[in-house]
C-alpha cells in the first residue's frame, strides 16, 4: 500500500471517528424510553411543526429571490456584477449572529424600513415573521450562489437553439433552461433548505426565543439546554440530525437518478 | 448578404462577405476548419451580431422576431435538449410561431420518418449514437418547414448508406417546399449533391464561387439515392 496513501488516510479516518463520537454520543445519550418521552411531549412537536412550516415558507421566498438572481448573474454581464456576487456570498459568510444583528437595527423602528412597515401594521420583530425573515436572508444566498453555479454550466448554445426553433427568452427559460438545470437546482433547494432548517443565530437576534410561540428546533435545542432540560435538547438535536440526513440521502439520490445514462445496443436501420 | 464581417474577442472571423441567394436556391459552404463556415451560418441563423447587412426577404436578419424568421438551424452540435425525447424536442420546435394551426402528431411522424428516425422517437438524446442524433436533430430542424434551412456538417456521422439516403430525402424536401438552404459541409460529393452552388471560404473570406455539378440535373439526383425514398414527406 502506498504510503502517502495511508499517510493523507490517517486525518481522514481521525476526523471520521470525530463525526462518529459526536453522532454516537447524541444518539445514545438517552435511553430508548427517555427519548421516546421527549420526542411525543408537546414543545418538541410544536418545534417541529414550526420548523417545518417556517423553513418551507423561507424554501419558496428564496426560491423567488434566488433563482432570478442566479439567472442574471450567470447570463448577463453588467457593471457592478462583482459587487452583486460579493453582496450574495455576505450572508454565507457572516456570522448568524452579526446578520441577525444587521436585520434587527435594518427592521427597527428607528430605521426608515423598520418605520414604514410598522406604519403599513406589519409588525416582524420578535413575532414568527422574523424567523421565515431569517431564515429566507441565508437561504437565498446559498440557493442563488448555487443556481448560479449551474447556469454558469450550462451550454448558452441550447438558448440559442431553442430560440431559434421559435421560443422567447421566458419560455426558453421555463421549457429548456429551468429543466436542464434541474439537478444543480435540486442541490440547492436541498442546501438552502437544510441551512433554513438549521437557523439559529439570526432568528435569535431577531425573532428572540419564546417557549410555545418562538421556537423552532434549534431555538428549542438553545432553550432547553439553557435550563437544564437535556432529554428535550437531545430529542429536537436527533430530530435535525435526522432532518438533515435525510436531506443528504435527497442529493445524492438525485446525483444517482441523474447520472444514471442507459446505454443501449445501437442498431441502424435503413 | 453585404459586407458581412464578424469579429471575436481576439481576430476578425469574417472578412467583407458578400452573396445573395434566391428563394428555393441551395448553396454549400466548403472551406477548411476555421474558415468561418459555421460562424457565416450564426450570423445568417441571427445568433451573432455583425457589421454589414443581414436580409431575408428584404428584412434585416437582426431585427427579425425569432419565430416569425422562418429560420430552421442545425448546429454542428446539434443541441438536442437532453430533458426530453426525439418526439417531445420536435414538440417544441412546433409550440410557438407556426402561424396556422397544424397537427403536431403528424408533423412529428412526418419529420421523423424523413429523417429516418421513427424508431428514436421516444429515446432521450443521451441514449443515441451520434448518428442517431444527427438524425434526430435533423427531423426537429425540419419539422417547422422553414423558409430558410441553415445545416452544419448535417450528415457528419452517418453511415455512408444513411447519408445519402437522407441527402436525397432532404433534397426533395427541399425542392417540394422551395425550400431556401444553406449547408456547410466538407464532402465535395455531398455539396454537389445539395447544392445549386458552392461558395469557398479561406480565412474568413469569399474565395471562389462555382455552380454545383448536379445542378438541374434530376436524373443525376435520383441515381445517387441508394435505398428506395421514403413514402413520407412534408
Amino acid at each position: 500500500m502506498p504510503a502517502m496513501f495511508i499517510a493523507f488516510l490517517f486525518p481522514l479516518v481521525l476526523f471520521s471517528s470525530v463525526i462518529i463520537g459526536a453522532v454516537a454520543s447524541l444518539l445514545f445519550y438517552l435511553s430508548p424510553n427517555e427519548l421516546l418521552q421527549a420526542f411525543t411531549s408537546a414543545e418538541t412537536w410544536f418545534a417541529l411543526r414550526l420548523t417545518l412550516s417556517s423553513s418551507l415558507i423561507s424554501l419558496i421566498a428564496s426560491l423567488f429571490l434566488g433563482i432570478p438572481s442566479a439567472y442574471v448573474l450567470a447570463r448577463y454581464r453588467f457593471a457592478g456584477k462583482v459587487v452583486l456576487e460579493t453582496l450574495l456570498d455576505l450572508p454565507m459568510v457572516t456570522p448568524p449572529l452579526v446578520a441577525g444583528l444587521g436585520l434587527l437595527f435594518l427592521l427597527g423602528r428607528n430605521n426608515p424600513v423598520g418605520h414604514t412597515l410598522n406604519n403599513l401594521g406589519v409588525e416582524v420583530l420578535f413575532t414568527p415573521l422574523a424567523i421565515i425573515v431569517a431564515q429566507t436572508y441565508v437561504a437565498t444566498s446559498v440557493i442563488a450562489r448555487s443556481a448560479q453555479a449551474t447556469f454558469s454550466q450550462q451550454d448558452t448554445e441550447y438558448r440559442h437553439m431553442a430560440m431559434t426553433l421559435g421560443l422567447s427568452s421566458g419560455w426558453t427559460f421555463i421549457l429548456v433552461e429551468l429543466p436542464m438545470a434541474a439537478k444543480g437546482l435540486v442541490a440547492a433547494i436541498i442546501l438552502g433548505w437544510a441551512r433554513a432548517l438549521g437557523e439559529f443565530g439570526a432568528t435569535l437576534m431577531i425573532a428572540g426565543a419564546t417557549r410555545m410561540y418562538i421556537e423552532t428546533l434549534p431555538v428549542a435545542v438553545y432553550l432547553s439546554i439553557s435550563s437544564g432540560e437535556s432529554e428535550l435538547a437531545v430529542a429536537c438535536a436527533v430530530i435535525l440530525l435526522a432532518l438533515a440526513f435525510l436531506l443528504l440521502i435527497g442529493i445524492r439520490l438525485v446525483n444517482t437518478a441523474y447520472s444514471t445514462v442507459r446505454i443501449r445496443h445501437v442498431e441502424y436501420s435503413v | 448578404m453585404s459586407n458581412i464581417q464578424f469579429e471575436s474577442v481576439q481576430c476578425r472571423l469574417l472578412k467583407n462577405i458578400s452573396f445573395s441567394i434566391e428563394q428555393g436556391e441551395s448553396v454549400a459552404l466548403m472551406g477548411p476548419s476555421g474558415s468561418g463556415k459555421s460562424t457565416l451560418l450564426k450570423v445568417a441563423a441571427g445568433l451573432l451580431a455583425y457589421k454589414g447587412r443581414a436580409q431575408i426577404g428584404g428584412a434585416s436578419i437582426d431585427k427579425l422576431p425569432r419565430h416569425k424568421a422562418g429560420i430552421g438551424y442545425l448546429s454542428q452540435d446539434l443541441h438536442l435538449f437532453p430533458h426530453l425525447n426525439v418526439e417531445n424536442n420536435i414538440r417544441l420546435a412546433l409550440l410557438f410561431g407556426m402561424g396556422r394551426k397544424i397537427s403536431c402528431s403528424d408533423r412529428i411522424a412526418q419529420s421523423l420518418a424523413l429523417a429516418r428516425a421513427t424508431h428514436l422517437a421516444k429515446l432521450k438524446p443521451a441514449e443515441l449514437s451520434g448518428g442517431e442524433r444527427q438524425r434526430a436533430a435533423l427531423a426537429r430542424t425540419i419539422a417547422r418547414q422553414p423558409n430558410l434551412l441553415l445545416l452544419d456538417e448535417p450528415f457528419s456521422s452517418l453511415d455512408a448508406v444513411n447519408k445519402k439516403d437522407l441527402w436525397f430525402e432532404l433534397k426533395q424536401l427541399q425542392t417540394a417546399h422551395c425550400m431556401t438552404m444553406i449547408v456547410v459541409s466538407h464532402d465535395i460529393e455531398e455539396a454537389s449533391f445539395l447544392a445549386d452552388r458552392i461558395l469557398y471560404l479561406r480565412g474568413g473570406e469569399l474565395t471562389v464561387e462555382q455552380a454545383s455539378r448536379y445542378r438541374n440535373s434530376a436524373n443525376e439526383i435520383q441515381s445517387l439515392a441508394v435505398s428506395q425514398p421514403s413514402n413520407y414527406y412534408i
